[in-house]
C-alpha cells in the first residue's frame, strides 16, 4: 500500500481497536436499521407487518454471524483478540481475589526466594572480578608436607617462583594485607591496607582514575617510594572526591606518605572479594617503615610468610600444566632452603573457586547447594499448589467452556484464552516474585556482620530471574486440558490420585523444612545458654592501635598501662584487661611451635597453634579458672624471663601425663623467637568457633610480646550499664590520646553475634523458619483446597446420602478421613524425609540430635493440628448440603 | 425473488464503489439503488453486503457518517473518499480491458 493509504487506514485501525464497543454497536444498529427499512419496503408491497419482518429478517441470515464476519474485515483481531484476553482474564481473576491472592502470592514466594538466594550466589561465585582477564587469574597456595593448605608465602620465595615460573604463568602478584593508621590534618582513622607489588596494578589492567597507581619500578627498595594509592570509595567517602587531594601529605601509622593517585571505581582489591574494601594501597617495600617493629630484613626473610599470591595463567596454558610447572620450583626450594621449605608443595586454583580462600571453595559450593536445593523445594511446593489450584478452577469452569463452544468458538480460541489467563497468573506472580527477591536479597545484605574490615555486599538484580517463570507456566498449562474436557464427574480416578499425592509431597516437604528450622532454633538457643569457658556477660570492648599514632613499643605499652590504671578506678569498672584476640573474632596468631619432649609425628610440619597476647588481669576479668600454676603478674616483663599459659588441651596434646609446668616451647616462624616458660595452665574455652573441639591455645604477656600484639582489646567487666561505660572509657582514651582511632566499641554478647558467633546459627533458623513458614502456608492452602474440590466433586453423592438417611455427623466423618488419611501420609513422609536430611546438618546441632523425638512430635502434631483445621471448614459445608440442591444440580 | 448472479469479488467492490460515488447513501440504498439500475439483474444478499461496506472502509475507500435521515433516525451515511475514486477509476479501466478481451474472444467466428 502506499503510504498515504497505510496513513489514512492507521487511524481506522486504532479505532476499530481501541472504540470495538462503540463500533460494535454502530454496526449492530446498521443491520438492525436495514431489516427495519427492508420490512417498511414489504409492509408498503402488501405483506403484513409481522410477514414482512420475518422475511426481512430472513433475507439478512444470522445477524451475529454478519457482525462476526464485518469485525473480521478489521484485519487486527489477533491483536484484538488478545487484549479480549486479557482483559477478560484479568476480569476473571478479579472476580475470584482469593485464589489470584493466593496463586499470585504462591508464585511469587517461591520466585522471589530463588531469587534472592540467586542472586547472592550470583555475586559470592560468579561474579568475576572487575580486572583485564579475570577467567586466567588463579590464587597460588602451599602446603608443608601433611599440613593444612596455607596462602601466605614469604616475598622471597614469591620472587623465586615468579621468576621460575615465565612459562605458565605470564605474571604473578603479591600483596599484604594490613590495619593501618592513617592520618591527615590530625585525624586519624584504622585504614585497611594493601601493600602491594610493583606489577599488582599494570597485571590487572586498571588505569588510575585521578593522578597515577603503583608503578613497577616501585615496591623494590625498603622505605623508597613513600606513595599512596587510595581506593575510588574511600577517597569519595574520606576526602569527599576532593581532586586537589593528589600530591598531599598523609600519616601511616605516624609515617609521612604522599598521595599519588586514585584507583579506578568499581575496583575495591581482589582480597575477599566481593566483601572487602580495600581503602589504601601502599608498595610492598614499604612494610618495613609503617610497620613497628618489623624486621629490616623482610624482603629477603623466608620465615615472614604474610604476601598473598595470584598469578595469571599464559593463554593456552592448563591448570595441570602450571601446577606441573610448580612442582619442580617446589621441589628446588624445598632442596635450597630446607629450613624454611621443607616439603614444600605449591598448587593453583581457579580465583572464582577461592572465595574467600582455596580451602573453603568446597565449603560455599555446599551451603550454596543446600539453600538452592531448598528454595527448590519451596518453588517445586509453589508450582504444585498452583497446579491444584488451576485444577480445582479447571474443572469448574467446564460449563462456561461448553457454553463459548456452542457460541461459536474454536477450540484455538478457547486454548488461547485459558493460556492467556495462565501467563497473565504468572506474569503477576513473577513480577511479584522479582520484588520480593529484591527486597529479599537487599535484607540479607544489610545483616551486620560485626567484622572489623570494611565490608559491602551488594547484590545485583539479575535478568536470569525471568527463567523461574517458565517452570510456572508449564505448570499451569495442564489445567487447560481439563477445562476442555468434560464435566467433573467424569474426571478419572488418576487424576484425584495425582492430585491427592501432590498434596501429600507438600505436606511432607513443609513438615521437613519446619523440624530442620526447629532444630536451628534450639541449637541457637543452647549455643547462646552454652558455657564457652568465660563469662562473656556485662563486658564491654574497645579495639585500638596505639602504633598507628606511631608511637614506639615503649610509648605504646606507657599508653597502655596508663589508659589500664584509670579505667580500673572509673566507677562501675569491677576489671579490665587487654586481650590481642576477642573470641570468635578471627584475630588470633597463629604460629608453628618448636616443643622439646614432644615428637612430632614423621612428614608433619611442626603443630599449628593459636595464641594471644594479653594483659596480666586478663584471666580474671574474663573469669577463666587457672587450673594449675599461676596467672600473669606484673613482674612479668620485658627484662623478666619469658613465660607463657597454656591451655589444658594444650598441655594434655603436647605433654601428656607430664606436668606442664616448667616445660617449655618457642614459635618458630617469629621474629623473635625466644624460649617461653609454661607457668600456669588455664581451663579450656571457646576462642574460635562456638561448637566443636577447642584447640590447644597459648597465651603470651602483653608486656614481654607488645611487639607482635600492638593492637589491643580493652576488654572492661562492667556493673554499669554498657552505654555508661562506654562514654566514660572513651573519655580517658581521648585524655590520653585525642588521635587515637578506637574502633569495634561493643559488648561481648553484641561481639558473639558475629558471622563466627551466634549469627550462623540465627541465619541458619531464621532462613529455614521463613521457608519452613512459607511451605507450611502453601501445603495447608494445597490440603484446603483438595478436600474443597472433592466435597464439590462429591455433592450429588451426599446429597444421595443424606436422603437415604445419612446422619450430618457422618458425612463429616466421611469427609474428614479422607483429609486425615492424606495428612496422616504427609506427616509420615515428612518424618522420615527430615530424618534423612538433618543428617547432613548434624555438624552444626549444638546439644540437640538431629533425630530428636521431641522436635520432631511436637512439630508434626502442630502441623497435624492445623491442616485438619484446613479440612473441617470444606468438612462442615459439606455437612450442610441440602439434598434437594444437591441431586437438582447434575 | 429471483437469484443474483455470481459477481467476482473485485467487480462487486467497483461496483459499490461506483454507486457511492453518485451520492452518500446508507447501506439499504446502496442495495436498492443496485438492484434497480440494474434492473433487478443484480442483486446482493444482505448478510453480504455489510461486511463488502465495511472491507471498503477499512481500506479507506469509503467512509462513513452518522446523519440524521428525512425520518428522523439516525443512519450511517457512506461517501467515496479520494483515495476511493482513483481506485475506481483503477478499477473501471480493469474492467473495461478485461471485457474488452472477453468480448474479442467471444465474438471470434466459428468455423
Amino acid at each position: 500500500m502506499r503510504p498515504e493509504h497505510w496513513l489514512y487506514t492507521i487511524p481506522l485501525r486504532l479505532r476499530s481497536l481501541f472504540r470495538r464497543e462503540q463500533a460494535d454497536q454502530e454496526l449492530d444498529e446498521e443491520l438492525r436499521d436495514h431489516v427495519e427499512q427492508k420490512a417498511a419496503e414489504y409492509a408498503a408491497k402488501g405483506m403484513t407487518p409481522q410477514e414482512a419482518r420475518r422475511m426481512a429478517l430472513l433475507e439478512m441470515g444470522g445477524i451475529e454471524k454478519h457482525k462476526e464476519e464485518c469485525r473480521d474485515t478489521r484485519r487486527v483481531t489477533w491483536l484484538q483478540d488478545l487484549l479480549q484476553d486479557l482483559r477478560f482474564g484479568l476480569r476473571m481473576l478479579r472476580k475470584s481475589p482469593g485464589f489470584t491472592a493466593v496463586a499470585v502470592l504462591t508464585l511469587a514466594l517461591g520466585i522471589g526466594a530463588n531469587t534472592a538466594i540467586f542472586s547472592i550466589v550470583d555475586s559470592l561465585l560468579l561474579r568475576p572480578l572487575p580486572v583485564k582477564d579475570p577467567g586466567q587469574l588463579t590464587v597460588l597456595a602451599f602446603q608443608q608436607g601433611n599440613g593444612p593448605l596455607l596462602t601466605p608465602f614469604s616475598i622471597a620465595d614469591y620472587r623465586d617462583i615468579r621468576a621460575q615460573t615465565t612459562n605458565a604463568f605470564s605474571d604473578m602478584l603479591g600483596y599484604q594485607v594490613g590495619l593501618d593508621g592513617l592520618s591527615i590534618n590530625g585525624e586519624a582513622e584504622r585504614v585497611l591496607t594493601n601493600y602491594v607489588a610493583g606489577n599488582y596494578f599494570s597485571m590487572l589492567g586498571l588505569k588510575p582514575y585521578l593522578g597515577r597507581l603503583i608503578l613497577p619500578s616501585e615496591g623494590q627498595t625498603p622505605g623508597a617510594d613513600p606513595v599512596i594509592v587510595l581506593s575510588y570509595s574511600y577517597w569519595e567517602n574520606r576526602f569527599s572526591g576532593d581532586r586537589s587531594i593528589i600530591g598531599k601529605k598523609v600519616l601511616i601509622n605516624g609515617q609521612s606518605s604522599t598521595v599519588v593517585g586514585v584507583a579506578p571505581p568499581g575496583f575495591d582489591g581482589v582480597w575477599l572479594y566481593p566483601f572487602a574494601s580495600v581503602q589504601v594501597y601502599l608498595p610492598l617495600a614499604m612494610v618495613g617503615t609503617y610497620k613497628a617493629g618489623w624486621p629490616s630484613d623482610f624482603m629477603v626473610n623466608r620465615v615472614l610468610q604474610n604476601l598473598e599470591v595470584m598469578a595469571a595463567l599464559k593463554p593456552g596454558v592448563s591448570l595441570g600444566q602450571a601446577n606441573a610447572a610448580l612442582a619442580v620450583v617446589a621441589h628446588r626450594l624445598s632442596a635450597q632452603y630446607p629450613k624454611t621449605d621443607k616439603s614444600l608443595q605449591l598448587s593453583v586454583y581457579p580465583e572464582r573457586l577461592s572465595r574467600p580462600t582455596p580451602a573453603a571453595s568446597g565449603v560455599i559450593i555446599k551451603a550454596a547447594g543446600l539453600f538452592f536445593a531448598l528454595v527448590a523445594l519451596v518453588l517445586l511446593l509453589a508450582c504444585v499448589n498452583i497446579t491444584n489450584i488451576l485444577l480445582v478452577r479447571g474443572t469448574i469452569r467446564a460449563r462456561e467452556m461448553a457454553i463459548r463452544t456452542a457460541l461459536g468458538a474454536g477450540r484455538s480460541r478457547l486454548l488461547r484464552q485459558l493460556l492467556t489467563e495462565s501467563v497473565l497468573l504468572a506474569f503477576l506472580g513473577g513480577l511479584l516474585g522479582m520484588f520480593l527477591g529484591l527486597l529479599g536479597s537487599r535484607a540479607i545484605a544489610s545483616i551486620p556482620l560485626h567484622e572489623s574490615i570494611p565490608f559491602h555486599m551488594e547484590f545485583g538484580f539479575d535478568w536470569r530471574i525471568f527463567f523461574y517463570a517458565f517452570p510456572a507456566l508449564r505448570v499451569s498449562r495442564t489445567h487447560i486440558t481439563v477445562a476442555l474436557h468434560e464435566s467433573g464427574r467424569s474426571i478419572a480416578a488418576g487424576k484425584n490420585r495425582l492430585r491427592n499425592s501432590l498434596v501429600i509431597v507438600q505436606v511432607a516437604g513443609s513438615l521437613m523444612l519446619l523440624i530442620i528450622a526447629a532444630l536451628f532454633t534450639q541449637s541457637l538457643v543452647n549455643v547462646q545458654h552454652s558455657d564457652l569457658g568465660f563469662d562473656p556477660h556485662h563486658v564491654v570492648d574497645f579495639t585500638m592501635d596505639p602504633s598507628e599514632l606511631g608511637y614506639t613499643e615503649s610509648q605504646g605499652l606507657g599508653f597502655y598501662n596508663s589508659l589500664l590504671d584509670r579505667v580500673r578506678a572509673l566507677p562501675g569498672a569491677q576489671s579490665a584487661a587487654y586481650n590481642s584476640s576477642v573470641p570468635m573474632n578471627n584475630q588470633y596468631g597463629q604460629d608453628n611451635l618448636k616443643i622439646p619432649g614432644y615428637q612430632n609425628p614423621p612428614g608433619q610440619p611442626p603443630p599449628l597453634v593459636f595464641y594471644s597476647v594479653v594483659s596480666a588481669g586478663y584471666f580474671d576479668t574474663m573469669r577463666i579458672p587457672i587450673l594449675q600454676g599461676r596467672s600473669f603478674t606484673d613482674a612479668d616483663t620485658k627484662g623478666a624471663a619469658y613465660v607463657a599459659i597454656v591451655n589444658e588441651t594444650f598441655a594434655k596434646r603436647f605433654w601428656p601425663n607430664q606436668n606442664p609446668i616448667g616445660q617449655h616451647f618457642a614459635k618458630v616462624s617469629g621474629v623473635a623467637n625466644p624460649l617461653y616458660q609454661v607457668v600456669g595452665v588455664a581451663k579450656d574455652s571457646h576462642l574460635w568457633s562456638l561448637t566443636g573441639p577447642i584447640d590447644p591455645c597459648f597465651y603470651l604477656p602483653l608486656a614481654q610480646d607488645y611487639a607482635i600484639a600492638h593492637i589491643q582489646t580493652l576488654q572492661v567487666r562492667t556493673s554499669a550499664t554498657p552505654d555508661v561505660m562506654i562514654r566514660d572509657v572513651q573519655d580517658e582514651i581521648r585524655a590520653l590520646a585525642p588521635a587515637l582511632a578506637v574502633f569495634n566499641v561493643e559488648t561481648m554478647m553484641q561481639s558473639l553475634d558475629d558471622l563466627d558467633g551466634f549469627m550462623v546459627f540465627k541465619i541458619a533458623a531464621g532462613f529455614a523458619a521463613i521457608l519452613g513458614l512459607l511451605g507450611l502456608i502453601l501445603a495447608i492452602v494445597g490440603v484446603y483446597g483438595v478436600i474443597s474440590y472433592s466435597v464439590s466433586q462429591r455433592t450429588h453423592e451426599i446429597g444421595i446420602r443424606v436422603a437415604l438417611g445419612a446422619q450430618r455427623s457422618r458425612i463429616l466423618r466421611l469427609i474428614l478421613s479422607q483429609g486425615i488419611l492424606i495428612v496422616g501420609a504427609g506427616l509420615l513422609a515428612g518424618c522420615a524425609g527430615a530424618f534423612l536430611s538433618a543428617r547432613l546438618i548434624a555438624n552444626f546441632l549444638v546439644n540437640v540430635s538431629f533425630a530428636d523425638p521431641l522436635t520432631y512430635f511436637g512439630v508434626a502434631a502442630v502441623l497435624a493440628l492445623i491442616a485438619l483445621l484446613a479440612c473441617y471448614i470444606p468438612a462442615r459445608r459439606a455437612m450442610r448440603v441440602d439434598p434437594m440442591v444437591a441431586l437438582r444440580y447434575e | 425473488m429471483s437469484k443474483p448472479t455470481d459477481l467476482v469479488q473485485g467487480t462487486l467492490d467497483m461496483l459499490l464503489l461506483k454507486i457511492l460515488a453518485l451520492e452518500p447513501m446508507n447501506g439499504f440504498a446502496v442495495s436498492q439503488r443496485l438492484k434497480q439500475v440494474s434492473g433487478d439483474v443484480l442483486q446482493m444478499s444482505d448478510g453480504s453486503l455489510y461486511p463488502a461496506l465495511h472491507k471498503l472502509e477499512q481500506e479507506g475507500w469509503i467512509t462513513a457518517e452518522w446523519k440524521t435521515s428525512v425520518n428522523g433516525r439516525r443512519a450511517k451515511y457512506y461517501s467515496l473518499t479520494r483515495l476511493g475514486r482513483r481506485q475506481l477509476e483503477k478499477e473501471t479501466d480493469n474492467w473495461g480491458r478485461l471485457s474488452n478481451a472477453i468480448s474479442r474472444v467471444v465474438k471470434l467466428k466459428e468455423a
